[in-house]
């Protein structure tokens, strides 16, 4: 029992990370089709910018999240204007997945570069002593990360529901075309939703930062199980995500604990071949009808 | 004399290739030679997938690695010799690539990366965590291998690699000449078409999966042999994007391409390790860059803007190249700024670029290709196979009570349809009543909520489209689905695939099976593009033909298939009135060989003029049926026409 509720407390934590990143595939996926692949290395990308704003600069943890926020901005809308849109133009799917990987090769060959090739670790805000609570022992940063994880896609989810800006991004989502001829710069809303994706990847990052260690090499498989996640629940399902995520993560820990920590990383690869194999859209998603 | 020509290359290439350890002492380079053509073999594969079915697969790396351990395994647990490692990897990871191709078959592009990037993933973790089987992060050691008795020696192994080299482009060379290269490019152009020319999207996916992955498989068991040790870290993700580039680079749909992208990646990294040399050779690819550029600019092929980023990026990764110290350690950037450059500059790879800026400066105008002629044309052929007068007037089609729903939507409520033998029967309705919708449910592409469709008094419903094509339904589409990229004489061959029975044994050897059924499609196909008057346009692009060429294009397509019953939909649609005068002349003609028709239409006038019976439908119901002149008379259709 003890160990069930530990596995569990864990696999929450490790899940809610896995969700958030997703949740960053779904904004760009809706507004252009698009996904970045190397959304993995905006979460390493912000969380190594974290360590230096922390430990040369001397900042506080909590002050130090929106200068995050704010360079993964600037990493997203980098991305979409290099990599992103001349594919877009050309109609290039290649393209796009050919542009977005070689970014994401570059910039963690550009953080090995600056800041070396071994993990680092990250000075944790919060005290490191586990509480104990239902027989599991559970660190303060693994709540921190669940709540700032909801906090951030609920944040997100205000924002396009509420306001003016956030309808002109609903709308480019559901019709690009329609959106264009209602006088929305629809290709500034494809800008600012990868902005807006590679800012909650970089937050993802400073979250998760002090439960693991910081390097270059952090990056690639989170963002290929979030995009596991993704699948899993649904590109275009923000519940589907949590629940994919949460699924993910627990399954992910009980393998560590009851295998070996080698074959973490297979269960959620398979599971992501298989939802693919018998539902496309997603455990949660709705199946498009095509036209002929 | 013109075949001893196009054999000029493979025979220099042979010649090289067997001179190359004769007179190359150092083993270094015969091993950076043999690697090179390693590579070739599984870019060969990769071009399958990538260039001729048009996915993205970052798997490769992953199935390379599966070949390698193959014999890694067959070698050092069981002491298998070289003859019985190499048919075992190849089959092993075409297995594989049979398991990888599951999932990978209901997904496309970025979906179908990821599915084959996790692939690949799971393939490396497993390899590094079954030491067992694998020895794990240790690695396997193997000898080079035996030749009647004795240990090869390098130069003995390099002349092994090179013959296989030679035998796969050879055997690679013909599958996608023939009916299956075929097969994967029309699944790229249009995989709907594809399905209802009876050609499974489905199965030859899966098909272009195993071939490919048997092709990486064989390349991974020749590399565990020429490194005589593997471990698992060769085979990650960086080197499925390698191989990637690659392709992209060397160029699509070319062998010569593969061997290019090979020696690039090969020679590459080996350049990136000497800063000095780096830095000459980007000065020379700046300089080259800028001169073509120039040229180009002054034969005015190009604009300034056009040239403007490329050139700048070469002469900024030149100068680049002189402000570094150590060029080791942004190798992967360098490298992930060449993909940037080609992905977008050299999208058609080095061959294809060198291809049309020849024909550019030199002011040719694109042959095209083909060896076909409107004169060997053999009028004798039986180009529509006469489905005679049996039992005119029968009943070949029943669609009873038909209901499709998409939501709350009834695009189909209730329609009972009958089509007699040997009849054109007409679908009239205004725009949205549900016609184009009939027509998807008949050939599969949609499966009705309830109610049941018999051709032949067999049901169709739950069988997939390339069955229903099969057992005698063909179509054209509204919105003209051809296999663009493909020939006018091409599009029709996918049409006949039909008639092939030969299997890829047949096709590697070119065995007289084969040979027969490819010359009779050509000839058939000769006879039917004649029959729509294309013959002229035979080795033309199907998306460089104007529009109503391409919809005879269409009819000429689907009646390769041999079908009993014929759909048009829309047919006469943004037709001239004198193409419209030859497609009723068509229409009749194949009428008279027997063929029922179901035709989609809003041109009154060639509805009336060649219909026998006329249904007509609105919002998804059926409201009158008859003869042309009778319907036309309808109250009910009349009022649906023009409303109030």
């Amino acid at each position: 029992m003890d160990m069930l509720a530990q596995i569990l407390s864990s696999g929450i934590a490790v899940g809610m990370i896995y969700a958030v990143i997703a949740f960053g595939f779904q904004l760009t996926f809706a507004t252009s089709g698009t996904l970045n692949f190397g959304q993995g290395e905006a979460l390493m990308l912000g969380a190594l910018v974290g360590l230096t704003c922390v430990d040369t600069l001397g900042m506080n943890y909590w002050a130090m999240i929106p200068v995050v926020c704010l360079f993964g901005m600037l990493q997203g809308s980098f991305v979409e204007l290099i990599g992103v849109r001349p594919a877009i133009k050309i109609k290039s799917e290649f393209g796009w997945i050919m542009s977005t990987i070689a970014l994401g090769i570059i910039f963690k060959n550009v953080a090995e570069n600056v800041w070396g090739r071994d993990a680092l670790p990250f000075p944790p805000p919060l005290p490191m002593e586990p509480m104990s609570f239902l027989g599991a022992n559970i660190l303060p940063m693994e709540i921190l990360v669940v709540v700032g994880a909801l906090v951030m896609m609920l944040l997100v989810e205000f924002f396009n529901r509420k306001t003016i800006y956030g309808k002109a991004v609903v709308a480019t989502a559901n019709d690009r075309d329609a959106a264009g001829l209602m006088g929305i710069n629809t290709s500034m809303v494809i800008t600012f939703s990868y902005a807006l994706s590679s800012l909650t990847a970089a937050f993802a990052g400073v979250l998760i930062a002090p439960l693991t260690l910081t390097g270059a090499t952090m990056g690639g498989a989170l963002g290929l199980k979030a995009f596991a996640v993704a699948i899993i629940g649904g590109l275009s399902s923000g519940m589907g995500i949590i629940v994919g995520g949460l699924i993910l993560g627990i399954v992910e820990t009980a393998t560590g604990f009851y295998f070996s920590t080698g074959y973490k990383d297979v269960p959620g690869l398979i599971l992501l071949l298989l939802v693919l194999a018998y539902k496309p859209s997603g455990l949660f998603g709705k199946s498009a009808i095509k036209k002929v | 004399m013109m075949k001893l020509k196009s054999h000029l290359p493979l025979l220099a290439a042979i010649v090289g290739l067997i001179g190359l350890p004769l007179f190359v002492e150092n083993p270094y380079y015969i091993h950076l030679a043999e690697t090179i053509l390693i590579y070739t073999i599984l870019l060969f594969g990769l071009d399958i997938v990538v260039g001729y079915v048009g996915q993205v697969s970052l798997g490769h790396a992953g199935l390379f690695g599966i070949g390698s351990y193959t014999a890694g395994i067959l070698f050092f647990h069981l002491g298998w010799p070289v003859w019985a490692t190499i048919p075992a990897s190849i089959i092993v990871t075409a297995i594989f690539g049979g398991i990888l191709a599951l999932p990978a078959l209901k997904v496309i592009g970025p979906y179908l990366a990821m599915v084959t990037l996790a692939f690949g993933t799971i393939a490396q973790i497993l390899i590094n965590e079954m030491s067992w089987l694998t020895e794990g992060p240790l690695g396997i050691k193997l000898t080079l291998p035996e030749l009647m008795g004795t240990t090869m020696t390098a130069s003995e192994y390099f002349w092994l690699v090179a013959a296989i080299t030679i035998l796969a482009l050879i055997v690679v060379d013909r599958f996608v000449k023939s009916q299956m290269g075929r097969a994967f490019e029309a699944l790229r152009d249009s995989p709907v078409a594809c399905d209802c020319m009876g050609v499974s999207v489905y199965r030859f996916k899966v098909i272009a999966f195993v071939i490919s992955a048997g092709f990486a498989g064989l390349a991974g068991c020749l590399y565990a042999y020429s490194e005589q040790y593997i471990s698992p870290n060769t085979y990650n993700n960086e080197l499925a994007v390698l191989f990637l580039l690659a392709i992209i680079m060397g160029g699509r749909k070319s062998r010569l391409g593969a061997a290019i992208g090979a020696a690039i990646i090969v020679l590459l990294p080996k350049l990136l390790d000497d800063i000095n040399l780096f830095r000459i050779v980007a000065s020379i690819i700046a300089i080259v860059v800028t001169l073509g550029a120039v040229l180009a600019l002054s034969k005015k092929i190009t604009t300034p803007k056009r040239v403007a980023i490329p050139v700048a990026g070469v002469v900024g990764l030149a100068a680049f190249s002189f402000w570094l110290n150590s060029i080791a350690d942004w190798r992967l950037s360098i490298f992930g700024f060449m993909i940037l450059l080609v992905v977008y500059y050299l999208q058609n790879g080095i061959v294809g670029f060198a291809k049309t800026f020849y024909l550019a400066i030199t002011g040719k105008t694109k042959t095209t290709v083909g060896e076909a002629t409107a004169e060997n044309t053999d009028s004798s052929v039986d180009f529509i196979s006469a489905v005679g007068n049996k039992n005119t007037g029968a009943e070949l089609l029943k669609v009873e009570s038909v209901l499709m729903q998409f939501g709350g939507l009834k695009a189909l409520n209730n329609v009972d349809l009958s089509i007699k033998r040997g009849t054109i029967h007409g679908l009239i309705g205004p725009n949205g009543s549900g016609k184009s919708t009939m027509m998807n449910v008949l050939t599969g592409i949609y499966i009705p909520t309830a109610g049941n469709v018999l051709y032949a008094d067999e049901s169709v419903v739950g069988k997939t489209s390339s069955e229903i094509a099969l057992s005698g339904i063909a179509r054209t589409f509204q919105n003209v689905q051809l296999f663009g990229e493909m020939t006018a004489l091409q599009n029709i061959l996918v049409g006949l695939h039909h008639t092939f029975k030969s299997n890829m044994l047949d096709i590697a050897l070119h065995l007289p099976r084969y040979l027969r059924e490819e010359r009779d499609a050509r000839n058939r196909a000769m006879a039917l593009l004649k029959f729509v008057g294309l013959e002229d346009l035979a080795n033309e692009e199907a998306r460089n033909l104007p529009y109503g060429k391409q919809r005879l294009l269409e009819i000429a397509r689907a009646l390769a298939l041999d079908p009993e019953l014929l759909l048009l939909d829309e047919p006469a649609a943004g037709l001239t009135a004198p193409d419209i005068k030859e497609l009723l002349r068509i229409i009749r003609k194949i009428r008279d060989n027997g063929i029922t028709f179901i035709l989609i239409e809003h041109h009154m006038d060639v509805v009336m003029s060649v219909c026998d019976t006329v249904s007509v439908l609105d919002f998804g119901q059926k409201i009158a049926e008859g003869k042309p002149a009778e319907v036309q008379a309808d109250e009910k259709v009349i009022h649906a026409y023009l409303g109030a």
